[in-house]
């Protein structure tokens, strides 16, 4: 039995994860990242659009500052997210892209003087000042009062990424590659480590650790469409699950995207939108005003992707023997600045569908893209119940998103919470709690009941087809889990889920090779993935309200009296076919931001008990403070600081120092 | 430890050698081509480089001194070159499965150079020597009866075919690899470059091999393509 | 557009070398399959439909799907590219696949070009070398606008490999650092938090390993995915180092 032991094992190779790798490196302990591929082509390369931070250099985000950031997050969650985390990123966000300046992520620059730009299908002139030329210049994304959304033309992702990992090299942090990890082991609420299988040679090694972190993205492709990688297929939540003792939160918050192409489900950014694209309909109609009259395209995720699909089940969809599509058409923007500043977009549109969106429409859809949902955190990133495990990013449930994650929100969160959760890990690490004394005999137990699961299926004796169930689960998730959703629909999801999960577990392999093994892999990964599955599903049938991306035609009210809280998962037994269903309630009586009206979507909801008070209590406490002090202010309402790491307390400086 | 600056000074210097090189030729074969003019414009061109017009003579030591430079420069050139082909059998096949797979003209025009290359090694060495040797012997007559007679012809067909390639090839190569004249657009001006090449080449080739042909008339008529006689060849 | 009438259906064979070098037994062949192809069928579709249908054990990889990661460069028709974005109606109906060339193959189409980009970075110092530790909590550094996106232009590689499988001395010679390693170089040298110097650059692409090795065949440039101008760059590195002094 091979064992190497490490600090900090950091399963993921995106964003989050190196970043929390190069956190704990330095301060210096071990840290090793296992990755399913290398590590620069994780899913993080994908986010194209860019990365919000309050920096309010450019005209556009002239007055912008964390409070805003805030806001603007926590209405985009629809109140599911924790505020008090929901601070801490806001604050920490401005100094991850100056971190990551200093990386070497080329950041579009402000440019001082005129410039034309696109705002609600009009050209309009924006004029730059001097004092922020050649600072950290942002664009208009959806559900944000300012221009936030810092970027590198339509590669940001791939930017940071890329500097990231150069920086991971630099850290001298091992990365292996085509390692997955198959099994977390724990014992006695405490997590060692986990049981990880090479991908070319199929041999099961064990990684010990004192903290182990899991960053291994979302679960979008328990979808049929979905813009995710092939590789975000959550099996890190999975193991995380399987332990029956770490929890998941939110599985039912899934987002869809409005814009991806049809039929290849790949991404265009919403940059696109944030520029000044619209959507059209099937008679080139905008219709977004007609729904949205105030922010029209650039209303949240959750609401436009709504209103698409409601527009669609109108008639108003273009046919196509993909189904049914509207336009996005960013045509308006003008040939350079699509060539330009959409690269990204355009050279999708060239490969994949033969146009040139500077000339043509673009066919789009609304497609899973974000799982809200992960691994359920402290502020500190480690798991409420599994001592010793940590996660962040898209895999954790932290929770910034609540119900609904931002655009630009999420690349934002990969290295935000990598910084935090990294010095988290460090404290852990130094702590002689985390000391690891576990015996060889409970190692070797994980790894040879992963051995043997994975024997059985190279054994052959399975009848299942691994390829049909999980398109059929893939079905039933996009049709009955999707944007609309119903009880009716639901049940039948969650009993036909539960049915293949049970036949999940007679799985046959036709190629009976224990080392490099695709259809293995899809095999022994295809329970994991219908337990997230059946999560999100049983979430969504017990979730009797409609909250962010979770809709419920039949209860369509958002309903802070009985749902103002997050659901958590468990998995109470291997063999059970149905996960554990709790709720953590979210308390009004210290939210910084009591539940209200988002500003857009349908003004309907039912409202908690306890916010009339809450509304009442922080009127006379900011009355109390000078009114001009808006750090006072905030820290009357809901003091964060103690909770960030020291070394990230310290205010952000900007242009405007009344900001 | 400092690393040398050596490959530095060498790669410069396989340019450099190259550039003169190919400078040297776009000028000789031109002088040789002034044998389509006629045998008397040979005669007057052989003369003028030999300084026969200062001297009152020719001096065909001129010529000695010039071919020694030359041949210095084109064994330098050879073996600053050589560093970069196939090594080995091994390396050999891999370039050569490997141009073959790709179909990239860039590619394959690199092996041009190196066969055009290896070729000239053998031929220019011979028809250098002969040059920096006997250079009393360079004239309408002489040369044709060299080429004719002493059974040079080959040797020069396909050492100009070789030549002519192998420096216009490599001129455009030298232009990239430095990047002069990138211009504002160098994907269209290396386009541009690349159609350069090949006027160049049919341009020179065409007139070279004319030359040789007037240089054959001569050495089996007698007289060149005019019409006037040739003096001095005798079997 | 997605809702034009297909032309008639062709029927593609695909000839795949396959190739699984954990298995001693196995010895490199070439394998056909046939597929009915449809529209808009990409080489992601069509690899899967194969692996779905006639060959579960072949070997291949995917990440983005969308011609963003550069994992799945392959040789398509002796070209190198990346075959996620390949649509097999810009291909005649019979198609080659192989492996990228110059990187350890790890079975059939797939290659390891991970812990080659790892080698190239570790060897290249691929990284800013900053001048001083940013302060988080201040004001960015200025860059001119214009400047960012040069950076960007160049900071657009995906390392998929494909440069070095099209590059003849990177093929003879293993040692050669490729394109990939001296457009990085290029990209830092532009930056302005970088602290190295043209002489530290020398040190490590001084040589015929390095830039001095480059024989300007271009194969690099022009099959680059993401059409980085890998010409000029090499090039303004070849200036730059032969003035070094």
């Amino acid at each position: 039995m091979k064992i190497v032991y490490t600090d900090v094992l950091v399963i993921g190779g995106g964003l989050a994860g190196l970043r929390t790798a190069v956190g704990v490196k330095q301060r210096g302990f071990d840290t090793i990242v296992l990755s399913l591929v290398p590590a620069k082509r994780s899913h993080s390369a994908a986010a194209q659009g860019g990365m919000q931070a309050s920096l309010g250099n450019s005209a556009m985000g002239s007055g912008d500052n964390e409070d805003v950031h805030f806001e603007d997050t926590v209405k985009g969650s629809d109140w599911g997210a924790d505020q008090r985390v929901a601070r801490m990123f806001t604050h920490v966000a401005p100094k991850a892209i100056r971190e990551l300046a200093g990386w070497g992520v080329p950041w579009n620059r402000v440019k001082q003087g005129e410039r034309e730009a696109v705002i609600n299908a009009e050209r309009v002139v924006i004029t730059e000042s001097a004092a922020a030329h050649g600072l950290i210049t942002a664009r208009d994304f959806g559900g944000t009062k300012k221009w936030r959304t810092c970027y590198t033309s339509d590669g940001t992702g791939h930017a940071m990424l890329f500097a990231l990992g150069d920086q991971t090299v630099a850290n001298a942090i091992p990365v292996m590659e085509r390692m997955e990890a198959v099994a977390l082991i724990h014992e006695g609420g405490r997590c060692y480590g986990a049981v990880v299988r090479s991908l070319v040679s199929g041999e099961l090694t064990a990684f010990l650790a004192r903290a182990t972190t899991v960053a291994t993205g979302g679960y979008g492709r328990i979808y049929r469409v979905s813009t995710n990688a092939v590789i975000c297929e959550g099996t890190g939540t999975a193991i995380a699950l399987e332990t029956g003792v770490a929890e998941l939160g939110n599985m039912e918050a899934v987002q869809f995207h409005p814009t991806a192409i049809v039929p290849a489900g790949i991404l265009t950014t919403e940059g696109c939108r944030g520029d000044g694209g619209i959507l059209r309909d099937v008679d080139g109609h905008r219709f977004m005003p007609d729904y949205e009259p105030e922010k029209r395209e650039l209303a949240s995720r959750d609401v436009v992707s709504r209103r698409m699909t409601e527009h669609m089940r109108k008639g108003r969809g273009v046919k196509s023997p993909y189904g049914d599509h509207l336009w996005l058409d960013i045509s308006v923007l003008g040939k350079e600045h699509v060539h330009k500043n959409l690269r990204e977009v355009t050279d999708i549109c060239r490969y994949f569908l033969g146009i040139d969106p500077a000339n043509d429409w673009i066919p789009v859809r609304p497609t899973q893209h974000y799982s809200m949902g992960g691994i359920r955190t402290d502020h500190r990133g480690e798991s409420t119940t599994l001592k010793g495990l940590f996660a962040c990013g898209e895999a954790a449930c932290w929770d910034m998103h609540g119900f609904n994650r931002l655009g630009g929100n999420s690349v934002a969160e990969t290295v935000v919470a990598g910084m935090i959760v990294s010095e988290f890990i460090a404290d852990y690490c130094a702590d002689s709690a985390s000391d690891i004394n576990v015996s060889t005999g409970l190692v070797r137990e994980f790894v040879e009941r992963e051995r043997a699961q994975l024997d059985a299926l190279v054994a052959g004796r399975g009848s299942e087809s691994a390829t049909a169930i999980r398109q059929r689960m893939e079905e039933i998730m996009i049709d009955q889990v999707g944007i609309f959703r119903t009880g009716n629909e639901l049940d039948r999801a969650v009993t036909e889920l539960e049915d293949l999960l049970r036949r999940s577990r007679n799985l046959a392999v036709r190629y009976p090779n224990p080392g490099a093994n695709p259809e293995l892999v899809a095999a022994y990964r295809l329970p994991k993935m219908l337990k997230l599955a059946l999560c999100a599903a049983l979430g969504a049938r017990q979730r009797t309200e409609s909250r962010g991306a979770h809709f419920r035609e039949d209860f369509p009210q958002r309903n802070d009296r009985d749902w103002l809280n997050r659901s958590i998962t468990t998995w109470p037994a291997p063999e059970a076919s149905l996960p554990k269903l709790d709720y953590e309630a979210i308390a009004v009586t210290d939210m910084e931001l009591p539940p209200g009206f988002r500003g857009y979507g349908t003004r309907n909801h039912i409202d908690h008990p306890d916010s009339p008070a809450r509304h009442a209590e922080i009127e006379k406490i900011l009355q109390a403070v000078d009114a001009d002090d808006r750090h006072a202010r905030q820290r009357a309402l809901m003091p964060f600081d103690h909770l960030l790491p020291e070394k990230y307390r310290p205010r952000n400086q900007r242009l405007e120092t009344s900001a | 430890m400092k690393k040398s600056l050596l490959p530095a000074r060498l790669d410069l210097a396989q340019s450099i050698t190259g550039l003169v090189l190919a400078v040297f030729m776009a000028f000789h074969l031109i002088f040789d081509s002034s044998i389509l003019l006629g045998a008397g414009a040979f005669a007057f061109v052989s003369g003028a480089l030999e300084c026969e017009l200062f001297f009152g003579e020719k001096i065909p030591l001129i010529t000695t001194a010039v071919v020694i430079v030359i041949f210095a420069i084109f064994i330098a050139h050879a073996g600053l070159a050589m560093r970069k082909f196939p090594q080995n059998a091994a390396q050999y096949r891999t370039m050569r499965s490997h141009m073959k797979e790709m179909r990239h003209g860039d590619t394959s025009l690199w092996w041009l150079q190196i066969w055009t290359g290896f070729a000239m090694f053998f031929l220019a060495s011979v028809h250098l020597y002969i040059m920096m040797t006997q250079p009393q012997t360079i004239g309408p007559a002489g040369s044709a009866y060299r080429i004719v007679f002493e059974w040079k012809w080959p040797l020069y067909l396909v050492l100009t075919i070789a030549v002519v390639l192998h420096a216009a090839v490599g001129l455009y190569r030298l232009a990239l690899k430095w990047g002069w004249f990138e211009g504002q657009n160098p994907n269209r001006r290396r386009k541009t470059l690349k159609k350069a090449v090949w006027i160049v080449t049919v341009v020179y080739l065409t007139m070279s091999l004319a030359a040789l042909g007037a240089f054959i008339h001569i050495g089996l008529t007698g007289q060149d393509h005019f019409g006037n006689a040739v003096e001095g060849i005798a079997r | 557009m997605s809702n034009e009438t297909a032309s008639a259906a062709r029927t593609l064979t695909l000839r795949i070398l396959r190739h699984n070098p954990q298995d001693p037994a196995s010895e490199p062949r070439w394998a056909r399959y046939e597929l009915e192809e449809y529209e808009g069928m990409t080489l992601f579709i069509a690899l899967n439909e194969i692996r779905e249908r006639f060959e579960p054990s072949l070997q291949f990889d995917f990440v983005c799907r969308a011609g963003i990661c550069g994992s799945c460069g392959m040789v398509v028709n002796g070209r190198p590219g990346l075959a996620c974005r390949t649509l097999t109606s810009t291909l005649p109906s019979e198609i080659t696949l192989a492996p990228l060339p110059a990187f350890k193959l790890i079975g059939d189409l797939s290659v390891d070009t991970g812990q080659w980009m790892r080698g190239m970075s570790e060897r290249l110092e691929t990284w800013i070398h900053e001048q001083a530790e940013t302060d988080l909590h201040a004001l960015e550094e200025r860059m001119e606008p214009e400047l960012a996106e040069q950076i960007y232009e160049l900071d657009r590689c995906i390392e998929c490999g494909c440069c070095i499988a099209a590059c003849g001395t990177a093929r003879m010679r293993e040692d050669f650092v490729g394109a990939v390693g001296l457009n990085k170089l290029a990209r830092f040298r532009l930056d302005p938090h970088n602290a190295r110097t043209d002489a530290d650059l020398y040190e490590l692409i001084g040589d015929d390993d390095g830039v001095f090795g480059c024989m300007t065949l271009l194969g690099c440039h022009d099959v680059c995915p993401k059409e980085l101008p890998l010409q000029t760059q090499i090039a303004f590195l070849r200036r730059k180092m032969v003035t070094v002094s």
